[in-house]
């Protein structure tokens, strides 16, 4: 039975327009639902491609990526059910569908073979906290209601059959589960494991790395390629800078994740918080603070960023897919697709 | 937004004592004020160390959020007030505003209320705990700002 694979990244330009509306409302907000990109880094690792390696060792030769519909695109998302009806009609049998929300340990295998034993058309992998955006589709769900698929659509659990992961798994559009995840990573409680080299004792740094002198780094913690700590700053311990990050002088960052391409000014304190370019989430409170509008932070913005802000095409869901993935662009639809080669 | 510096004279009741009498002067935070704002600011700041041995409360409750601008203002004003009598409080008046405080160390220097009533019951609520915990330090003293 031939079975296929489809990871669906949210979407850039849906991340952007979310942003943008957020940023109005919660620049002064008690508590915001801020949503971060699941192509960030998180201690130097892409999440997709530790997904892509699972799918890898079921056998699947390729996989189909692509960006998910906003849940109000609802034209964009019988567009992708279409698509994936396609799929079936092509000769797909069976469907991985993974939604690009959760980071799990997953066995994917014994996900395919709990959906095979069972023989429902929806197999849905859900933890104590609900669902992890992972799920098994055999064709004639796929081709079912002429496209409409509801099973897809959240709120709805007909034809599900829930598939219990006991392992490890935490979801990563969120500050908080985010940063457990990189204090997990750091102290070796997950598999995933900090991208770079261990300087010191729990130390870990990517490469070109420009540490001061004075720069106190205290373990466990991680900095990312090209990140700059400047003098007298503290950084750690659980901390995360990714990369291209600048910390200036005197900034302590602790318990905290430093998203790439941020600048941090001088004289900080980062205590338990999410920082991605001018916005600061504090992990307890859940309140975003604006750091640009206080002269305190902001984004980098690199050669790259600058191209796309000028009207370049809306690659954020597959920055960085192409050089050393074996990926192979395909053609697009009312949505970019790409396909996969393992 | 003018200074108006308020003399508010609260009655608190503790718990099986006589009512007590604290007073405090509270100065709203000129946010997005003019630059003359901000001198008056600083103005009625100097007067209100000067004037009383009652503490000094600025208020941010009127500010949505925090620019560069009143940063260093606040950071003036904190530097006028270290080391003089009459204690200067900061009454945050929104998660975002302590957050910034938090950010900028400004919360470690000066203790942060949420409200003014807060503020106010402060000095007798550190009073009685130094009765209580005489070697405590602040932040282990029941009733001191987070």
């Amino acid at each position: 039975m031939e079975l296929g694979a489809v990871v669906m990244v949210p979407a850039g330009g849906d991340l952007s327009r979310m942003d943008a509306g957020q940023r109005r409302s919660t620049a002064t907000s008690e508590k915001s639902q801020r949503v971060y990109s699941s192509r960030m880094p998180i201690l130097g690792n892409d999440v997709l491609r530790s997904w892509t390696e699972r799918v890898r060792k079921l056998g699947v030769q390729s996989l189909w990526l692509t960006s998910s519909p906003g849940p109000s695109r609802l034209s964009g998302e019988r567009a992708l059910y279409s698509t994936l009806a396609g799929l079936a009609r092509e000769g797909i049998e069976r469907l991985l569908l993974i939604k690009l929300k959760s980071y799990a340990e997953m066995d994917l295998a014994d996900l395919l073979r709990f959906h095979r034993e069972n023989r429902s058309p929806v197999t849905e992998a859900q933890d104590d906290q609900g669902r992890l955006g992972v799920s098994l589709l055999d064709d004639n769900a796929l081709q079912a209601t002429g496209g409409e698929h509801e099973f897809l659509c959240a709120g709805t659990d007909g034809g599900r059959m829930p598939y219990r992961f006991r392992g490890y798994a935490k979801r990563i559009l969120a500050a908080k589960e985010r940063q457990e995840l990189v204090g997990d990573g750091l102290t070796g409680a997950c598999a995933m494991r900090p991208l770079g080299a261990e300087i010191r004792k729990q130390v870990w740094a990517g490469e070109g790395v420009n540490l001061a002198a004075s720069a106190r780094i205290i373990g466990p913690t991680y900095i990312g390629a090209r990140a700059t700590v400047r003098a007298g700053a503290t950084v750690g311990p659980y901390a995360s800078v990714e990369h291209d990050c600048v910390v200036d002088c005197g900034t302590t960052v602790e318990q905290s994740t430093i998203l790439p391409n941020t600048y941090l000014a001088p004289g900080l304190l980062i205590r338990h918080a999410l920082v991605e370019g001018r916005y600061l989430e504090d992990l307890g409170s859940g309140a975003v603070a604006d750091l640009q509008l206080a002269g305190l932070g902001s984004s980098i913005l690199r050669r790259e960023s600058l191209k796309q802000s000028f009207g370049g095409p809306p690659i954020d869901v597959f920055a960085g897919i192409g050089s050393g993935w074996g990926f192979a662009p395909f053609s697009t639809a009312s949505q970019p697709w790409l396909q996969v080669h393992l | 937004m003018g200074i108006c510096p308020i003399l508010h004279r609260v009655a608190a009741l503790a718990a099986g004592a006589s009512v007590r009498t604290v007073s405090g002067t509270v100065l709203p935070f000129p946010c997005a004020a003019s630059p003359a704002g901000r001198r008056a600011l600083r103005k009625g700041l100097l007067s209100a160390l000067r004037g009383s041995q009652a503490p000094v409360i600025v208020d941010f409750s009127a500010c949505r959020t925090l620019n560069h601008r009143d940063i260093d203002l606040l950071l003036e004003c904190v530097a006028q007030a270290a080391g003089r009598d009459p204690q200067v409080f900061l009454v945050a008046g929104s998660t975002v505003n302590r957050l910034v405080l938090q950010v900028t160390r400004i919360s470690s220097l000066v203790p942060v209320f949420n409200s003014i009533e807060e503020a106010l019951a402060y000095p007798q609520t550190a009073a009685e705990n130094n009765a209580a915990y005489p070697l405590a330090s602040p932040s282990q003293k029941r009733g001191s700002p987070s």
